[in-house]
Protein backbone atom coordinates (compact mmCIF):
# COMPACT_ATOMS: atom_id res chain seq x y z
CA UNK A 1 0.00 0.00 0.00
CA UNK A 2 1.63 3.21 -1.13
CA UNK A 3 -1.08 5.58 0.06
CA UNK A 4 1.37 7.34 2.36
CA UNK A 5 4.09 8.02 -0.19
CA UNK A 6 4.15 11.77 -0.64
CA UNK A 7 6.28 11.72 -3.80
CA UNK A 8 3.76 9.62 -5.66
CA UNK A 9 1.01 12.02 -4.62
CA UNK A 10 2.98 14.99 -5.93
CA UNK A 11 3.83 13.24 -9.19
CA UNK A 12 0.36 12.02 -10.15
CA UNK A 13 -2.34 13.26 -7.75
CA UNK A 14 -5.18 12.33 -10.11
CA UNK A 15 -4.10 8.70 -10.42
CA UNK A 16 -3.59 8.31 -6.68
CA UNK A 17 -6.97 9.92 -6.04
CA UNK A 18 -8.71 7.50 -8.37
CA UNK A 19 -6.92 4.62 -6.68
CA UNK A 20 -7.61 5.35 -3.07
CA UNK A 21 -11.06 6.86 -3.26
CA UNK A 22 -13.29 4.31 -4.94
CA UNK A 23 -16.91 5.25 -4.47
CA UNK A 24 -18.83 2.12 -5.32
CA UNK A 25 -22.30 1.67 -6.66
CA UNK A 26 -23.32 -1.90 -5.91
CA UNK A 27 -25.78 -3.19 -8.44
CA UNK A 28 -27.89 -5.85 -6.76
CA UNK A 29 -28.83 -7.98 -9.73
CA UNK A 30 -28.81 -11.36 -8.01
CA UNK A 31 -27.57 -13.50 -5.18
CA UNK A 32 -24.11 -11.88 -5.08
CA UNK A 33 -25.35 -8.89 -3.15
CA UNK A 34 -25.44 -11.02 0.02
CA UNK A 35 -21.63 -10.87 0.09
CA UNK A 36 -21.62 -7.07 0.17
CA UNK A 37 -22.97 -6.30 3.70
CA UNK A 38 -20.05 -8.10 5.44
CA UNK A 39 -17.66 -6.24 3.16
CA UNK A 40 -18.86 -2.75 4.05
CA UNK A 41 -19.62 -3.38 7.73
CA UNK A 42 -17.39 -4.35 10.62
CA UNK A 43 -16.43 -7.91 9.57
CA UNK A 44 -14.34 -6.88 6.54
CA UNK A 45 -14.22 -3.11 6.74
CA UNK A 46 -13.91 -1.87 3.16
CA UNK A 47 -13.75 1.77 4.19
CA UNK A 48 -10.12 1.42 5.29
CA UNK A 49 -9.27 1.05 1.59
CA UNK A 50 -11.31 4.16 0.76
CA UNK A 51 -14.06 2.01 -0.72
CA UNK A 52 -17.46 3.30 0.36
CA UNK A 53 -20.93 2.73 -1.07
CA UNK A 54 -22.72 5.74 -2.52
CA UNK A 55 -26.36 6.18 -3.37
CA UNK A 56 -26.28 7.59 -6.88
CA UNK A 57 -24.32 6.81 -10.06
CA UNK A 58 -23.28 10.46 -10.38
CA UNK A 59 -21.08 10.19 -7.29
CA UNK A 60 -19.68 6.77 -8.06
CA UNK A 61 -16.59 5.68 -9.97
CA UNK A 62 -16.60 1.92 -9.41
CA UNK A 63 -19.48 -0.20 -10.65
CA UNK A 64 -19.80 -3.63 -9.05
CA UNK A 65 -22.21 -5.97 -10.79
CA UNK A 66 -23.05 -8.83 -8.48
CA UNK A 67 -24.68 -11.97 -9.79
CA UNK A 68 -26.59 -12.90 -12.91
CA UNK A 69 -27.77 -10.19 -15.28
CA UNK A 70 -31.22 -10.68 -16.71
CA UNK A 71 -32.20 -8.98 -19.94
CA UNK A 72 -34.43 -6.56 -18.09
CA UNK A 73 -31.82 -5.48 -15.51
CA UNK A 74 -29.21 -5.02 -18.21
CA UNK A 75 -31.17 -1.97 -19.37
CA UNK A 76 -30.81 -0.41 -15.92
CA UNK A 77 -27.14 -1.40 -15.82
CA UNK A 78 -26.41 0.35 -19.11
CA UNK A 79 -28.23 3.50 -18.04
CA UNK A 80 -26.44 3.53 -14.68
CA UNK A 81 -23.08 3.00 -16.36
CA UNK A 82 -23.69 5.85 -18.78
CA UNK A 83 -24.61 8.21 -15.93
CA UNK A 84 -21.36 7.64 -14.05
CA UNK A 85 -18.56 10.19 -14.23
CA UNK A 86 -15.38 9.35 -16.11
CA UNK A 87 -13.00 7.80 -15.25
CA UNK A 88 -15.16 4.87 -14.19
CA UNK A 89 -14.31 1.24 -13.54
CA UNK A 90 -16.47 -1.86 -13.73
CA UNK A 91 -15.99 -5.15 -11.94
CA UNK A 92 -18.12 -8.22 -12.58
CA UNK A 93 -18.64 -10.29 -9.43
CA UNK A 94 -19.38 -14.03 -9.70
CA UNK A 95 -19.44 -16.46 -12.61
CA UNK A 96 -22.78 -15.37 -14.02
CA UNK A 97 -21.71 -12.04 -15.59
CA UNK A 98 -18.60 -13.77 -17.01
CA UNK A 99 -20.18 -16.58 -19.01
CA UNK A 100 -23.68 -17.15 -17.71
CA UNK A 101 -22.58 -19.48 -14.91
CA UNK A 102 -25.35 -21.81 -13.84
CA UNK A 103 -27.75 -19.86 -16.02
CA UNK A 104 -25.77 -20.73 -19.15
CA UNK A 105 -28.86 -22.01 -20.99
CA UNK A 106 -31.42 -19.57 -19.61
CA UNK A 107 -33.54 -17.69 -22.12
CA UNK A 108 -33.72 -14.68 -19.84
CA UNK A 109 -30.15 -13.86 -18.79
CA UNK A 110 -27.29 -12.49 -20.82
CA UNK A 111 -24.17 -14.65 -20.98
CA UNK A 112 -21.33 -12.18 -21.57
CA UNK A 113 -21.62 -8.85 -19.82
CA UNK A 114 -18.63 -7.38 -21.64
CA UNK A 115 -20.49 -7.44 -24.91
CA UNK A 116 -22.76 -4.68 -23.60
CA UNK A 117 -20.58 -2.58 -21.30
CA UNK A 118 -16.79 -2.69 -20.89
CA UNK A 119 -15.62 -4.59 -17.81
CA UNK A 120 -12.23 -3.89 -16.23
CA UNK A 121 -11.99 -7.00 -14.13
CA UNK A 122 -13.74 -10.16 -13.09
CA UNK A 123 -14.11 -12.00 -9.81
CA UNK A 124 -14.76 -15.63 -10.63
CA UNK A 125 -16.55 -18.03 -8.33
CA UNK A 126 -20.02 -19.02 -7.26
CA UNK A 127 -20.11 -17.29 -4.83
CA UNK A 128 -16.75 -15.62 -4.31
CA UNK A 129 -15.87 -14.93 -0.69
CA UNK A 130 -16.05 -11.31 0.50
CA UNK A 131 -12.23 -11.20 0.63
CA UNK A 132 -12.28 -11.58 -3.15
CA UNK A 133 -13.58 -8.04 -3.39
CA UNK A 134 -10.42 -6.80 -1.68
CA UNK A 135 -8.27 -8.83 -4.06
CA UNK A 136 -10.21 -7.26 -6.91
CA UNK A 137 -9.73 -3.78 -5.47
CA UNK A 138 -5.97 -4.24 -4.99
CA UNK A 139 -5.72 -5.66 -8.51
CA UNK A 140 -7.68 -2.67 -9.80
CA UNK A 141 -5.10 -0.43 -8.09
CA UNK A 142 -2.28 -2.01 -10.07
CA UNK A 143 -4.35 -1.71 -13.24
CA UNK A 144 -4.98 2.01 -12.57
CA UNK A 145 -1.29 2.46 -11.80
CA UNK A 146 -0.30 0.95 -15.15
CA UNK A 147 -3.05 2.83 -17.00
CA UNK A 148 -4.72 -0.43 -18.00
CA UNK A 149 -8.12 0.18 -16.41
CA UNK A 150 -9.33 1.94 -19.52
CA UNK A 151 -12.80 0.46 -19.99
CA UNK A 152 -14.40 3.88 -20.11
CA UNK A 153 -12.09 4.89 -22.95
CA UNK A 154 -13.03 1.71 -24.79
CA UNK A 155 -16.70 2.50 -24.35
CA UNK A 156 -16.13 5.92 -25.85
CA UNK A 157 -14.06 4.65 -28.78
CA UNK A 158 -16.00 1.50 -29.65
CA UNK A 159 -19.41 2.90 -28.82
CA UNK A 160 -20.87 1.68 -32.08
CA UNK A 161 -19.99 -1.93 -31.25
CA UNK A 162 -21.57 -1.77 -27.79
CA UNK A 163 -24.62 0.10 -29.05
CA UNK A 164 -25.14 -2.46 -31.81
CA UNK A 165 -25.00 -5.30 -29.28
CA UNK A 166 -27.49 -3.52 -27.04
CA UNK A 167 -29.75 -2.89 -30.02
CA UNK A 168 -29.57 -6.52 -31.03
CA UNK A 169 -30.92 -7.48 -27.62
CA UNK A 170 -33.68 -4.89 -27.34
CA UNK A 171 -34.58 -4.08 -30.91
CA UNK A 172 -35.12 -0.43 -30.11
CA UNK A 173 -33.37 1.62 -27.42
CA UNK A 174 -35.36 4.46 -25.85
CA UNK A 175 -32.42 6.71 -24.96
CA UNK A 176 -30.26 8.60 -27.47
CA UNK A 177 -26.64 7.55 -28.07
CA UNK A 178 -24.16 8.91 -25.54
CA UNK A 179 -21.23 9.35 -27.93
CA UNK A 180 -20.94 9.90 -31.71
CA UNK A 181 -21.25 6.60 -33.54
CA UNK A 182 -17.90 6.05 -35.25
CA UNK A 183 -17.06 2.60 -36.47
CA UNK A 184 -13.89 1.49 -34.67
CA UNK A 185 -14.73 -2.20 -34.66
CA UNK A 186 -14.48 -4.61 -31.77
CA UNK A 187 -12.63 -3.53 -28.62
CA UNK A 188 -9.32 -5.26 -28.01
CA UNK A 189 -8.57 -7.42 -24.99
CA UNK A 190 -7.97 -5.52 -21.78
CA UNK B 1 -2.50 42.68 8.27
CA UNK B 2 -6.26 42.65 7.83
CA UNK B 3 -5.94 41.23 4.31
CA UNK B 4 -3.71 38.40 5.53
CA UNK B 5 -6.32 37.57 8.15
CA UNK B 6 -9.10 37.60 5.54
CA UNK B 7 -7.15 35.04 3.49
CA UNK B 8 -6.00 33.06 6.52
CA UNK B 9 -9.33 32.61 8.31
CA UNK B 10 -11.18 30.68 5.55
CA UNK B 11 -8.09 28.52 5.10
CA UNK B 12 -8.03 27.64 8.80
CA UNK B 13 -11.78 27.01 8.70
CA UNK B 14 -11.32 24.74 5.67
CA UNK B 15 -8.57 22.74 7.35
CA UNK B 16 -10.55 22.37 10.57
CA UNK B 17 -13.75 21.46 8.70
CA UNK B 18 -12.02 18.84 6.55
CA UNK B 19 -10.27 17.45 9.63
CA UNK B 20 -13.65 17.15 11.32
CA UNK B 21 -15.07 15.30 8.31
CA UNK B 22 -12.19 12.81 8.39
CA UNK B 23 -12.39 12.50 12.17
CA UNK B 24 -16.11 11.83 12.03
CA UNK B 25 -15.56 8.94 9.61
CA UNK B 26 -12.76 7.53 11.77
CA UNK B 27 -14.65 7.84 15.06
CA UNK B 28 -17.84 6.40 13.58
CA UNK B 29 -15.77 3.47 12.29
CA UNK B 30 -14.21 2.86 15.70
CA UNK B 31 -17.68 2.94 17.30
CA UNK B 32 -18.76 0.31 14.74
CA UNK B 33 -15.65 -1.77 15.70
CA UNK B 34 -14.11 -1.13 12.31
CA UNK B 35 -10.61 0.11 11.55
CA UNK B 36 -11.87 3.04 9.52
CA UNK B 37 -10.40 5.08 6.68
CA UNK B 38 -7.25 7.19 7.08
CA UNK B 39 -8.00 10.57 8.58
CA UNK B 40 -7.04 12.30 5.32
CA UNK B 41 -9.68 10.39 3.36
CA UNK B 42 -11.87 13.49 2.65
CA UNK B 43 -8.83 15.18 1.08
CA UNK B 44 -8.20 12.11 -1.10
CA UNK B 45 -11.88 12.19 -2.10
CA UNK B 46 -11.70 15.89 -2.98
CA UNK B 47 -8.53 15.40 -5.05
CA UNK B 48 -10.25 12.57 -6.93
CA UNK B 49 -13.46 14.53 -7.44
CA UNK B 50 -11.62 17.52 -8.87
CA UNK B 51 -9.94 15.19 -11.38
CA UNK B 52 -13.20 13.67 -12.61
CA UNK B 53 -15.27 14.84 -15.52
CA UNK B 54 -18.46 16.49 -14.33
CA UNK B 55 -21.83 17.05 -15.92
CA UNK B 56 -23.59 20.39 -15.57
CA UNK B 57 -27.34 20.80 -15.74
CA UNK B 58 -27.37 24.53 -16.58
CA UNK B 59 -25.99 27.87 -15.45
CA UNK B 60 -27.96 28.04 -12.19
CA UNK B 61 -26.62 24.57 -11.37
CA UNK B 62 -23.09 25.97 -11.65
CA UNK B 63 -23.76 29.31 -9.95
CA UNK B 64 -25.86 27.99 -7.06
CA UNK B 65 -23.11 25.80 -5.65
CA UNK B 66 -20.63 28.69 -5.90
CA UNK B 67 -23.15 30.98 -4.17
CA UNK B 68 -23.52 28.46 -1.39
CA UNK B 69 -19.74 28.11 -0.94
CA UNK B 70 -19.23 31.90 -1.05
CA UNK B 71 -22.00 32.44 1.51
CA UNK B 72 -20.35 29.97 3.87
CA UNK B 73 -16.96 31.66 3.48
CA UNK B 74 -18.52 35.07 4.22
CA UNK B 75 -20.07 33.72 7.44
CA UNK B 76 -16.67 32.34 8.44
CA UNK B 77 -15.15 35.80 8.00
CA UNK B 78 -17.67 37.25 10.46
CA UNK B 79 -16.79 34.77 13.21
CA UNK B 80 -13.86 35.67 15.47
CA UNK B 81 -11.34 32.86 15.92
CA UNK B 82 -9.19 33.86 18.85
CA UNK B 83 -7.13 36.88 17.82
CA UNK B 84 -8.08 36.49 14.15
CA UNK B 85 -11.21 38.58 13.61
CA UNK B 86 -11.01 40.43 10.27
CA UNK B 87 -14.65 41.44 9.77
CA UNK B 88 -16.33 40.47 13.02
CA UNK B 89 -16.22 43.99 14.45
CA UNK B 90 -18.37 45.30 11.61
CA UNK B 91 -20.99 42.58 11.40
CA UNK B 92 -22.17 40.81 14.47
CA UNK B 93 -24.84 38.26 15.09
CA UNK B 94 -27.48 39.83 12.84
CA UNK B 95 -25.29 39.59 9.74
CA UNK B 96 -24.32 36.01 10.60
CA UNK B 97 -28.00 35.16 10.96
CA UNK B 98 -28.80 36.53 7.52
CA UNK B 99 -25.80 35.26 5.58
CA UNK B 100 -26.06 31.78 7.12
CA UNK B 101 -29.16 31.27 4.94
CA UNK B 102 -27.08 31.53 1.74
CA UNK B 103 -25.51 28.09 2.19
CA UNK B 104 -28.70 25.98 2.05
CA UNK B 105 -30.28 28.43 -0.40
CA UNK B 106 -27.45 28.02 -2.93
CA UNK B 107 -27.66 24.23 -2.70
CA UNK B 108 -31.45 24.47 -3.14
CA UNK B 109 -31.10 26.68 -6.24
CA UNK B 110 -28.41 24.49 -7.73
CA UNK B 111 -30.17 21.22 -6.99
CA UNK B 112 -33.49 22.54 -8.24
CA UNK B 113 -32.01 23.10 -11.69
CA UNK B 114 -31.25 19.38 -11.98
CA UNK B 115 -35.01 18.56 -11.82
CA UNK B 116 -34.46 15.22 -10.10
CA UNK B 117 -37.42 14.22 -7.88
CA UNK B 118 -35.06 13.14 -5.09
CA UNK B 119 -33.52 16.62 -5.13
CA UNK B 120 -36.91 18.30 -4.72
CA UNK B 121 -37.75 16.08 -1.76
CA UNK B 122 -34.34 16.79 -0.22
CA UNK B 123 -34.69 20.55 -0.69
CA UNK B 124 -38.17 20.66 0.79
CA UNK B 125 -36.90 18.63 3.75
CA UNK B 126 -33.97 21.00 4.19
CA UNK B 127 -36.20 24.09 4.18
CA UNK B 128 -38.68 22.53 6.61
CA UNK B 129 -35.83 21.45 8.89
CA UNK B 130 -34.30 24.94 8.89
CA UNK B 131 -37.76 26.32 9.70
CA UNK B 132 -37.68 23.93 12.63
CA UNK B 133 -34.31 24.89 14.09
CA UNK B 134 -34.36 28.60 13.32
CA UNK B 135 -37.19 29.35 15.75
CA UNK B 136 -35.18 28.21 18.79
CA UNK B 137 -32.00 29.66 17.27
CA UNK B 138 -33.57 33.14 17.00
CA UNK B 139 -34.77 32.91 20.61
CA UNK B 140 -31.26 31.87 21.72
CA UNK B 141 -29.62 34.74 19.82
CA UNK B 142 -32.16 37.17 21.27
CA UNK B 143 -31.37 35.97 24.78
CA UNK B 144 -27.62 36.34 24.21
CA UNK B 145 -27.98 39.77 22.63
CA UNK B 146 -30.26 40.99 25.42
CA UNK B 147 -27.97 39.67 28.14
CA UNK B 148 -24.82 41.28 26.78
CA UNK B 149 -26.66 44.31 25.35
CA UNK B 150 -24.74 44.07 22.07
CA UNK B 151 -24.87 42.36 18.67
CA UNK B 152 -21.09 42.20 18.22
CA UNK B 153 -19.63 38.72 18.70
CA UNK B 154 -16.24 40.19 19.67
CA UNK B 155 -17.80 42.11 22.55
CA UNK B 156 -19.66 39.00 23.66
CA UNK B 157 -16.38 37.06 23.69
CA UNK B 158 -14.46 39.76 25.59
CA UNK B 159 -17.24 40.14 28.14
CA UNK B 160 -17.15 36.40 28.70
CA UNK B 161 -13.43 36.58 29.35
CA UNK B 162 -14.01 38.85 32.35
CA UNK B 163 -17.31 37.34 33.55
CA UNK B 164 -16.81 33.65 32.80
CA UNK B 165 -18.41 31.46 30.15
CA UNK B 166 -22.03 32.20 29.45
CA UNK B 167 -22.69 28.45 29.41
CA UNK B 168 -21.60 28.41 33.06
CA UNK B 169 -23.52 31.54 34.04
CA UNK B 170 -26.98 30.85 35.36
CA UNK B 171 -29.11 33.19 33.19
CA UNK B 172 -27.78 31.85 29.87
CA UNK B 173 -27.54 28.18 30.89
CA UNK B 174 -30.94 27.32 29.45
CA UNK B 175 -30.12 29.01 26.13
CA UNK B 176 -26.85 27.09 25.97
CA UNK B 177 -28.65 23.80 26.54
CA UNK B 178 -31.15 24.73 23.83
CA UNK B 179 -28.30 25.41 21.38
CA UNK B 180 -26.75 22.04 22.22
CA UNK B 181 -30.13 20.39 21.56
CA UNK B 182 -30.47 21.93 18.09
CA UNK B 183 -26.78 21.57 17.18
CA UNK B 184 -27.26 18.16 15.43
CA UNK B 185 -29.99 19.73 13.29
CA UNK B 186 -27.73 22.65 12.35
CA UNK B 187 -24.87 20.29 11.45
CA UNK B 188 -27.24 17.91 9.64
CA UNK B 189 -26.09 14.79 11.50
CA UNK B 190 -28.16 12.00 12.94
CA UNK B 191 -30.91 12.03 14.22
CA UNK B 192 -31.48 14.94 11.81
CA UNK B 193 -29.80 13.63 8.64
CA UNK B 194 -33.19 13.58 6.92
CA UNK B 195 -31.94 16.00 4.28
CA UNK B 196 -29.33 13.80 2.66
CA UNK B 197 -30.61 10.40 3.68
CA UNK B 198 -28.78 8.05 1.28
CA UNK B 199 -31.05 5.07 1.88
CA UNK B 200 -34.33 6.96 1.41
CA UNK B 201 -33.83 9.66 -1.18
CA UNK B 202 -30.39 8.85 -2.65
CA UNK B 203 -28.51 11.55 -0.71
CA UNK B 204 -31.14 14.22 -1.36
CA UNK B 205 -29.94 17.54 -2.85
CA UNK B 206 -26.58 15.93 -3.72
CA UNK B 207 -28.12 13.33 -6.00
CA UNK B 208 -27.10 14.97 -9.29
CA UNK B 209 -23.70 16.21 -8.09
CA UNK B 210 -20.67 14.47 -9.45
CA UNK B 211 -17.07 15.41 -10.01
CA UNK B 212 -16.21 19.02 -9.24
CA UNK B 213 -19.71 19.87 -8.02
CA UNK B 214 -19.55 17.17 -5.38
CA UNK B 215 -16.11 18.40 -4.35
CA UNK B 216 -17.44 21.95 -3.89
CA UNK B 217 -20.45 20.60 -2.00
CA UNK B 218 -18.11 18.64 0.30
CA UNK B 219 -16.06 21.77 0.97
CA UNK B 220 -19.27 23.69 1.71
CA UNK B 221 -20.28 20.94 4.13
CA UNK B 222 -16.92 21.27 5.89
CA UNK B 223 -17.45 25.04 6.23
CA UNK B 224 -20.97 24.58 7.58
CA UNK B 225 -19.62 22.16 10.21
CA UNK B 226 -17.09 24.82 11.23
CA UNK B 227 -19.75 27.57 11.38
CA UNK B 228 -22.25 25.64 13.51
CA UNK B 229 -19.66 24.69 16.12
CA UNK B 230 -17.68 27.95 16.08
CA UNK B 231 -20.86 29.93 16.79
CA UNK B 232 -21.54 27.78 19.84
CA UNK B 233 -17.97 28.13 21.09
CA UNK B 234 -18.01 31.90 20.59
CA UNK B 235 -21.39 32.54 22.16
CA UNK B 236 -21.35 30.07 25.04
CA UNK B 237 -17.87 28.67 25.67
CA UNK B 238 -16.04 31.98 25.84
CA UNK B 239 -14.44 31.94 22.39
CA UNK B 240 -10.70 31.51 22.43
CA UNK B 241 -10.46 32.31 26.12
CA UNK B 242 -8.02 34.61 27.79
CA UNK B 243 -5.90 32.17 29.72
CA UNK B 244 -2.69 33.53 28.24
CA UNK B 245 -2.60 37.17 29.45
CA UNK B 246 0.39 36.49 31.68
CA UNK B 247 2.21 34.68 28.89
CA UNK B 248 1.41 37.54 26.52
CA UNK B 249 2.84 40.09 28.92
CA UNK B 250 6.02 38.02 29.01
CA UNK B 251 6.33 37.32 25.29
CA UNK B 252 5.14 40.55 23.68
CA UNK B 253 8.28 42.60 24.49
CA UNK B 254 10.41 39.83 22.99
CA UNK B 255 8.36 39.94 19.78
CA UNK B 256 6.85 36.50 20.13
CA UNK B 257 3.21 37.63 20.29
CA UNK B 258 2.33 35.28 17.45
CA UNK B 259 2.87 32.30 19.78
CA UNK B 260 0.06 33.63 21.96
CA UNK B 261 -2.25 33.98 18.96
CA UNK B 262 -1.41 30.40 18.02
CA UNK B 263 -2.17 29.21 21.54
CA UNK B 264 -5.52 31.02 21.62
CA UNK B 265 -6.37 29.47 18.26
CA UNK B 266 -5.43 26.09 19.69
CA UNK B 267 -7.75 26.49 22.69
CA UNK B 268 -10.54 27.50 20.30
CA UNK B 269 -9.88 24.36 18.26
CA UNK B 270 -9.87 22.14 21.34
CA UNK B 271 -13.22 23.53 22.48
CA UNK B 272 -14.65 22.91 19.01
CA UNK B 273 -13.24 19.38 19.06
CA UNK B 274 -14.94 18.54 22.37
CA UNK B 275 -18.31 19.83 21.11
CA UNK B 276 -17.95 17.97 17.82
CA UNK B 277 -17.03 14.66 19.45
CA UNK B 278 -20.11 14.95 21.70
CA UNK B 279 -22.17 15.50 18.53
CA UNK B 280 -20.56 12.42 16.97
CA UNK B 281 -21.59 10.26 19.91
CA UNK B 282 -25.17 11.52 19.46
CA UNK B 283 -24.78 10.71 15.75
CA UNK B 284 -23.69 7.16 16.54
CA UNK B 285 -26.36 6.48 19.13
CA UNK B 286 -29.54 7.65 17.45
CA UNK B 287 -31.45 6.48 14.38
CA UNK B 288 -32.85 8.90 11.81
CA UNK B 289 -36.05 10.74 12.67
CA UNK B 290 -38.85 11.36 10.21
CA UNK B 291 -39.37 14.98 9.20
CA UNK B 292 -42.53 15.49 11.24
CA UNK B 293 -40.92 13.88 14.30
CA UNK B 294 -37.96 16.24 13.88
CA UNK B 295 -40.22 19.30 13.70
CA UNK B 296 -42.23 18.10 16.69
CA UNK B 297 -39.00 17.71 18.67
CA UNK B 298 -37.44 20.99 17.54
CA UNK B 299 -40.50 23.06 18.31
CA UNK B 300 -41.01 21.40 21.68
CA UNK B 301 -37.95 21.01 23.91
CA UNK B 302 -35.32 23.35 22.41
CA UNK B 303 -37.94 26.06 21.85
CA UNK B 304 -39.21 25.65 25.39
CA UNK B 305 -35.69 25.89 26.83
CA UNK B 306 -34.80 28.86 24.63
CA UNK B 307 -38.01 30.69 25.50
CA UNK B 308 -37.52 30.09 29.23
CA UNK B 309 -33.93 31.31 28.87
CA UNK B 310 -35.11 34.47 27.12
CA UNK B 311 -37.69 35.17 29.84
CA UNK B 312 -35.07 34.71 32.58
CA UNK B 313 -32.66 37.05 30.81
CA UNK B 314 -35.41 39.66 30.31
CA UNK B 315 -36.29 39.54 34.02
CA UNK B 316 -32.65 39.86 35.10
CA UNK B 317 -31.72 42.59 32.65
CA UNK B 318 -34.91 44.67 33.08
Amino acid sequence: MDRNQLIKWLKAPAKMGHKYSLHVIYFCTGCGIIEIPPVITSRWDAERFGVIPVATPRQANLFLITGYVSVKTLKAIIRTYEQMMEPKFTVGFGSCPINGGMYWDSYNTIKHLDKYIPVDGWIAGCMPRPEAIFIAVTHLWTLIDKGMANGYKKYRENYKYYRANQKQLYGKIEWPPLFPMEDKGKPGPS
Amino acid sequence: MNIIEIILLPLIAFVIGIFFLGLSRKIMARIHWRYGPPIAQPIIDIIKLFNQRSISHGSIFNLGIILSLAGSIVVVLFLPLGRICPLSSSGGLLVVLYVMLLGPLGIALSGGEAANPNTSIGISRKLVLSLGYEVPMLLIFLAVMTYYKTVSIIEIVTTQQSMGWSFASLPLLLSGIAYLLILPAILGIRPFDIVGAPQEISSGPMVEYGGKFLALATIQHAFSLFIGIALFVNLFLGGAGDAFTLLERLLNPVGLGCIVSFLTGLTFFLKMLVVFVICLFINAAYPRLRIEQAIKYLWKWPTLFAFAGLVIVLIIRR
